[in-house]
C-alpha cells in the first residue's frame, strides 16, 4: 500500500511557521528516592524526526511522558515552540501522541476516532468531515472510515492512531514504541510510511524505541539514553562513526572490544598495551576519554573495519595480528567472519562479492586494521555493562 | 465423596437440580385449581393470578418494590462510581481504607443490620416511609454495587484517558466520552445487581415498613405467617420471574462468570 | 489508572456521598450499641444479664449457634460437588451458573415459602410419601430444628458454590490435568491440588454462611415456628411486637460478638489448616 497519497499530503500540510521546537533544560524526574532522569538538556529543532533510543529502563519513556505532560518534572523546564510547559496538562499542550498499545477508542468507529479531537475543538461539521477524509486518505484508510476498530488489522489500527493525532496538526507528535507489536514485514512498511509522512508534513516527531536499526532508519537525529542520562545526541551516521562513549558504540551497531591499558601519551599518539603487545594509535580515536597512563581502556573496532588477509600478506601502514577463521557465514550481501586472535574473539564483516579472495573456516589468516579506525573508550561502569547482560 | 468421579458428578448434578426445586414447586402450585396448595396441582387455572391482580395490596406492594429497587440501584451506582473513580484516579492510597469501610456491612449478621437500620431510620423519623427504606437499602447494597464498578474502572486502559487528554479532552470530558461509556457493562451490572438485592430484600426491610408502605417480599412474609394461600404462589412466581429476567440481562450485559471471577475486591 | 493526577480539592467532593452513607452506617452501629447498653431509664446492662441468665434464652443461643454451624458445614460440603461440576464443564458453565444464581438472587422469603410447601404436614413430601404408602402419619419435617437447617442450607448453598468456584477458577485449569498426567489418581489430585487450592473459597463460604445463618430471621420463623426460635426470631419479636429496641439491640450486640469471635476463630483455623496441607 502506498503510504502517502501526494494530493492528500498537499492538503494535509498546514501552512506552517516554525512550529515544533522542543527545549529541555535541566529536567530531572525522581520517584521518592529513585532517580529516573537526572538533569537532561536537549534542544530539538522544528521539523526534526528525533528518536529517543535506549534499553528499557533508560528513561526514554519517562522523558516522552514529561514532554506530553502526563507527569511533571522534579526539576528543570520543558518548552515547546518557545513556550514554557510547566504546569500545563496534556490537553493544553500543542502535542499529539501515538501510544504503544495505540489506545484507539473501541466504542467509536474509525471516523469517530479521527474526528474526536476536532469535535473537542468545535470544528464546524463540514470542515471536520473534510479534514477527517483528508487525513484518512493520507494514511491510506479513506475507504474504511465507517469500520469499527475491532474490524481492523494491526497495521490499519496503527494508521488510524496516526491519523487521529495528525488531524489536529500538533507542533509535535510523540510516538511511544508504536510499532513494537507488529511483525517484521509490516513494521518495515510502516517505518517507511511514517518517515515519509513526517517529511511531507514537517511535523516534529519524537519517536521512542529500543531498536537501534529502526532508529537509524527513520531518524534525522537520535538521542541515545542510558541510566537516566543522555549519552549522545546526533545524526545517525555521526552516532555510528563517532560514538560518544563505549555504551553508545555498543548500543548502536556491532563492536569488537579489545581490553587494554594506557601505556603512554606522546603528542598525537596513544600507546596502548593490548593482549598481544603494545600498539600506537592516533589520538583522534579517543572517544570522550582523556587517557592517563596505567588507566584501563577498551579498543573498539567496527566489524567492517577489519580486513582479513592471507597469513603471509604485506600490510604496511596497518596493524596486523595473526589469527584463525573459526566460522565463515554467508548473510546475503555480506560475509560474516568469526575470528580468533590469541584469547580474543573478533567479528569481521566483508562484502560477499570479495568472497573468493577470503579464507575459509579453519584457515590461518592475518587480521589487519587501520590504526585510524580504532576507537579508544573508557570501560563501562557496572550499571551500563549490566544493560548488555555483562558482568563488569 | 470425590473418590469416585462418577459419584461426585452425579452428586453434583442432583444437588444442582435441587437448588431451583422449591422455586419450581411454587411456580407449579401457582397454576393450581385448588384452594390449598398441593403438588402436583389438580387442574390448571390462573385464578390465583387474577386474585392477586384484583387485591389492590399486591399491585401496590409490587410497584413500591420496583420503585425502591430502581431508586436504590441508581443512587448506589452513582455514589460508588464517584467514589471508585476518585480513589483510583486521584487517591489510590485511600482505596484500601475505603474498600474496608464499604465491605464492612457484609460482616454484619442480617438481624443485627436490621436493628441498626431501625435505629438509624427512626432517628430521622423515616420509619414507614419510602425514603427510610431506600436509605437502608443503599447501605445494604453498597458493597455489592461497588465491586463491578471497581473492576470496570480498574480494567480500563489508562492510555485511553491519556489519549483523550492529549487530543484536548478535559478530565470531565474524558470521563463523559471515554470512561463512562467504556465502563458501561460494569455500571449496568451494578444497577442490576443492586436492583435485584433491593427488590428481594426482606430481613432489614420488614422492620422499616409502615401501615402505608410495604414491599413485595415483606408482604409475602406477613402472609406466609398467616395463611398459605396459593395467591402467594402466584405472587412469588411473578417475583421469581423478575429476578430471572434480571439475571438473564446480567448474563447478556456482563456474563455470569462475573460472579465467580477471582480478582481482589 | 496508575498515574494519579494532582487532584483539585473540588474533586474530593466525589467522595462525599459515599462518606455520608458510610457515616450513616457507622452512626447506626453506634446507635445500636448505645441502645443495647441501656433500658427505658438510661444506661443499663439489664438486657445482657437477662439474655445470659435466662435458661430459655440460653437454649435459643445454643440452637442458633449449633444449627448455624451445621448449616455452614453442610452447605460447604454439599456445594463442593456442584462447584467441581461447574469447574470441569467449562462449556456449560454459564448456563449452569443460571441454575445457581437465580435461586441465590430470588427473595429468600420465596425460597423459604417453597420449603414450607414442600415440608409442611400436608406438604409435597409428606403427600408423596403418604400417596406411595411409605408412611401413614405425616413426618414432622418442619417446626423443628430439621426444618430450619434444611431451609437455611438450601438458601445459603448457592453462595458456597459461587465462593468455592471462584477459588477453583483461580487455579490454572490445566493444573489438575498435569497432576493426572503425572500419575496421581483422581482422589490424590483432589486431595493434593483441588482441595488445598479451593480452601480459601471454602473458608470464605463457611464464615459468610455462618454469619448469614446466625443473623437469619425469616427462615427460622417460617420453618421453625415460635417453638423453635433463633436469636433472629427473638429480635423480630422484640422489634415488631414488644417494641423493645433496647433489648433487640442487646440481642444484636450478642450476635455481633459471636460473629466477631467466630471470624477470628475460623481465620485461625484456616491459617493452621492451609499450613498443614502445604
Amino acid at each position: 500500500m502506498s503510504p502517502a497519497q501526494p494530493e492528500a499530503l498537499a492538503q494535509a500540510a498546514p501552512s506552517r511557521a516554525a512550529r515544533g521546537s522542543i527545549h529541555v533544560a535541566g529536567v530531572a524526574k525522581a520517584y521518592g528516592a529513585t532517580t529516573v532522569l537526572s538533569g537532561l538538556d536537549l534542544a530539538v529543532e522544528a521539523g526534526t524526526f528525533v528518536t529517543l533510543l535506549g534499553p528499557s529502563g533508560c528513561g526514554k519513556t519517562t522523558l516522552l511522558r514529561l514532554i506530553a505532560g502526563f507527569i511533571q518534572p522534579t526539576a528543570g523546564r520543558i518548552a515547546i515552540d518557545g513556550r514554557d510547559m510547566a504546569g500545563l496538562p496534556p490537553q493544553r499542550r500543542p502535542i499529539g501522541m501515538v501510544f504503544q498499545n495505540l489506545a484507539l477508542f473501541p466504542h467509536f468507529s474509525v471516523e469517530e476516532n479521527v474526528a474526536y479531537g476536532l469535535r473537542l475543538r468545535n470544528v464546524p461539521e463540514k470542515e471536520l468531515r473534510r479534514k477527517v477524509g483528508t487525513f484518512l486518505d493520507l494514511v491510506g484508510l479513506g475507504h474504511l472510515g465507517s469500520r469499527r476498530i475491532s474490524q481492523l488489522s494491526g497495521g490499519q489500527k496503527q494508521r488510524v492512531a496516526l491519523a487521529r493525532s495528525l488531524v489536529l496538526e500538533p507542533s509535535i507528535l510523540l510516538l511511544d514504541e508504536p510499532l513494537s507489536a507488529l511483525d517484521l514485514q509490516l513494521r518495515k512498511q510502516l517505518q517507511v510510511a511514517l518517515k515519509e509522512i513526517q517529511r511531507e508534513l514537517g511535523t516534529t516527531f519524537v519517536f521512542v524505541t529500543h531498536d537501534q536499526e529502526e532508529a537509524t532508519l527513520m531518524s534525522d537525529r537520535i538521542v541515545v539514553m542510558s541510566a537516566g542520562l543522555i549519552q549522545q545526541y546526533d545524526t545517525p551516521p555521526a552516532i555510528y562513526s563517532q560514538p560518544a562513549n563505549l555504551f553508545v558504540a555498543k548500543f548502536v551497531g556491532e563492536l569488537n572490544e579489545v581490553p587494554g591499558r594506557i601505556a603512554g601519551v606522546t603528542g598525537n599518539t596513544i600507546e596502548i598495551d593490548g593482549p598481544d603487545g603494545r600498539h600506537a594509535l592516533p589520538a583522534s580515536g579517543l572517544r570522550g576519554f582523556s587517557p592517563v597512563p596505567a588507566a584501563p581502556c577498551v579498543i573498539g573496532l567496527r566489524p567492517e573495519r577489519i580486513t582479513i588477509l592471507p597469513p603471509d600478506a604485506d600490510a604496511s601502514g596497518r596493524i596486523t595480528l595473526p589469527g584463525t577463521v573459526i566460522e565463515r557465514i554467508a548473510l546475503g550481501p555480506v560475509l560474516r567472519f568469526i575470528l580468533r586472535c590469541g584469547e580474543q574473539r573478533l567479528v569481521a564483516v566483508r562484502l560477499a562479492s570479495d568472497g573468493a579472495a577470503l579464507p575459509e573456516a579453519g584457515a590461518a589468516c592475518r587480521i589487519a586494521f587501520d590504526p585510524a579506525d580504532a576507537q579508544i573508550f573508557e570501560p563501562l561502569a557496572a550499571p551500563a555493562a549490566a544493560s548488555f547482560g555483562e558482568k563488569p | 465423596m470425590t473418590a469416585n468421579p462418577k459419584l461426585s458428578t452425579w452428586a453434583g448434578i442432583l444437588l444442582l437440580i435441587s437448588l431451583p426445586a422449591p422455586i419450581l414447586i411454587i411456580i407449579g402450585a401457582s397454576f393450581s385449581d385448588t384452594s390449598y396448595i398441593q403438588f402436583p396441582p389438580e387442574g390448571l387455572s390462573l385464578r390465583w393470578y387474577r386474585d392477586a391482580l384484583f387485591d389492590p395490596r399486591w399491585p401496590r406492594a409490587f410497584a413500591i418494590s420496583v420503585g425502591i429497587a430502581a431508586v436504590t440501584a441508581v443512587i448506589v451506582t452513582i455514589v460508588n462510581f464517584m467514589a471508585a473513580y476518585y480513589t483510583q484516579r486521584h487517591a489510590p492510597k485511600l482505596a484500601t481504607w475505603l474498600e474496608l469501610a464499604i465491605f464492612s456491612p457484609l460482616f454484619f449478621p442480617h438481624a443485627a443490620m436490621g436493628v441498626a437500620m431501625v435505629a438509624l431510620v427512626a432517628q430521622f423519623g423515616l420509619i414507614g416511609t419510602a425514603p427510610g427504606i431506600v436509605l437502608a437499602h443503599l447501605i445494604v447494597t453498597l458493597p455489592f454495587s461497588y465491586r463491578p464498578i471497581h473492576i470496570a474502572l480498574r480494567s480500563l486502559d489508562p492510555d485511553l484517558v491519556r489519549a483523550a487528554n492529549v487530543m484536548g479532552a478535559s478530565e470531565w470530558r474524558a470521563l463523559k466520552d471515554i470512561v463512562i461509556p467504556m465502563c458501561r457493562s460494569g455500571i449496568l451490572t451494578s444497577l442490576l445487581f443492586a436492583g435485584i438485592i433491593s427488590f428481594d430484600e426482606v430481613t432489614v426491610t420488614m422492620f422499616l415498613i409502615g401501615p402505608n408502605i410495604s414491599t413485595l417480599p415483606v408482604q409475602i412474609f406477613s402472609f406466609v405467617q398467616d395463611s398459605a394461600t396459593p395467591v402467594l404462589a402466584a405472587i412469588s412466581t411473578i417475583s421469581v420471574l423478575i429476578t430471572f429476567l434480571a439475571v438473564i440481562i446480567l448474563d447478556r450485559v456482563a456474563g455470569l462468570t462475573f460472579f465467580v471471577r477471582h480478582d481482589g475486591a | 489508572m496508575t498515574e494519579t493526577q494532582p487532584a483539585s480539592p473540588a474533586k474530593a467532593l466525589l467522595l462525599l456521598p459515599v462518606l455520608v452513607l458510610l457515616g450513616l452506617f457507622f452512626a447506626s452501629v453506634f446507635q445500636l450499641f448505645s441502645n443495647g447498653f441501656a433500658d427505658a431509664d438510661g444506661w443499663s446492662l439489664r438486657y445482657f444479664r437477662q439474655i445470659l441468665n435466662r435458661s430459655d434464652y440460653q437454649v435459643i443461643f445454643a440452637r442458633t449457634i449449633l444449627s448455624s454451624l451445621t448449616v455452614a458445614l453442610l452447605s460447604v460440603a454439599l456445594s463442593y460437588p456442584i462447584a467441581l461440576l461447574l469447574w470441569r464443564l467449562e462449556r456449560w458453565r454459564n448456563t449452569l451458573l443460571i441454575v445457581v444464581l437465580v435461586p441465590w438472587l430470588v427473595s429468600l422469603v420465596v425460597r423459604t415459602y417453597g420449603w414450607l410447601v414442600l415440608l409442611g404436614p400436608k406438604g409435597v413430601i409428606n403427600g408423596m410419601l403418604a400417596w406411595t404408602g411409605i408412611i401413614e402419619q405425616p413426618l414432622a419435617l418442619m417446626f423443628n430444628d430439621l426444618g430450619i437447617i434444611i431451609g437455611l442450607t438450601h438458601v445459603l448453598i448457592p453462595f458456597a458454590v459461587i465462593s468455592i468456584l471462584s477459588s477453583l477458577l483461580a487455579i490454572e485449569s490445566n493444573l489438575e490435568e498435569a497432576s493426572g498426567v503425572l500419575g496421581a489418581s483422581r482422589f490424590q489430585t483432589f486431595r493434593r491440588i483441588v482441595l488445598p487450592l479451593s480452601l480459601p473459597g471454602a473458608f470464605t463460604a463457611l464464615i459468610v454462611i455462618f454469619l448469614a445463618s446466625i443473623g437469619a430471621i425469616v427462615t427460622p420463623i417460617v420453618l421453625g415456628g415460635m417453638s423453635h426460635q433463633f436469636v433472629g426470631s427473638q429480635i423480630y419479636q422484640e422489634v415488631m411486637y414488644t417494641f423493645n429496641l433496647n433489648k433487640a439491640a442487646a440481642w444484636s450486640i450478642c450476635l455481633l460478638a459471636i460473629s466477631f469471635l467466630s471470624l477470628l476463630l475460623l481465620k485461625a483455623i484456616e491459617r493452621r489448616l492451609i499450613g498443614t496441607l502445604e
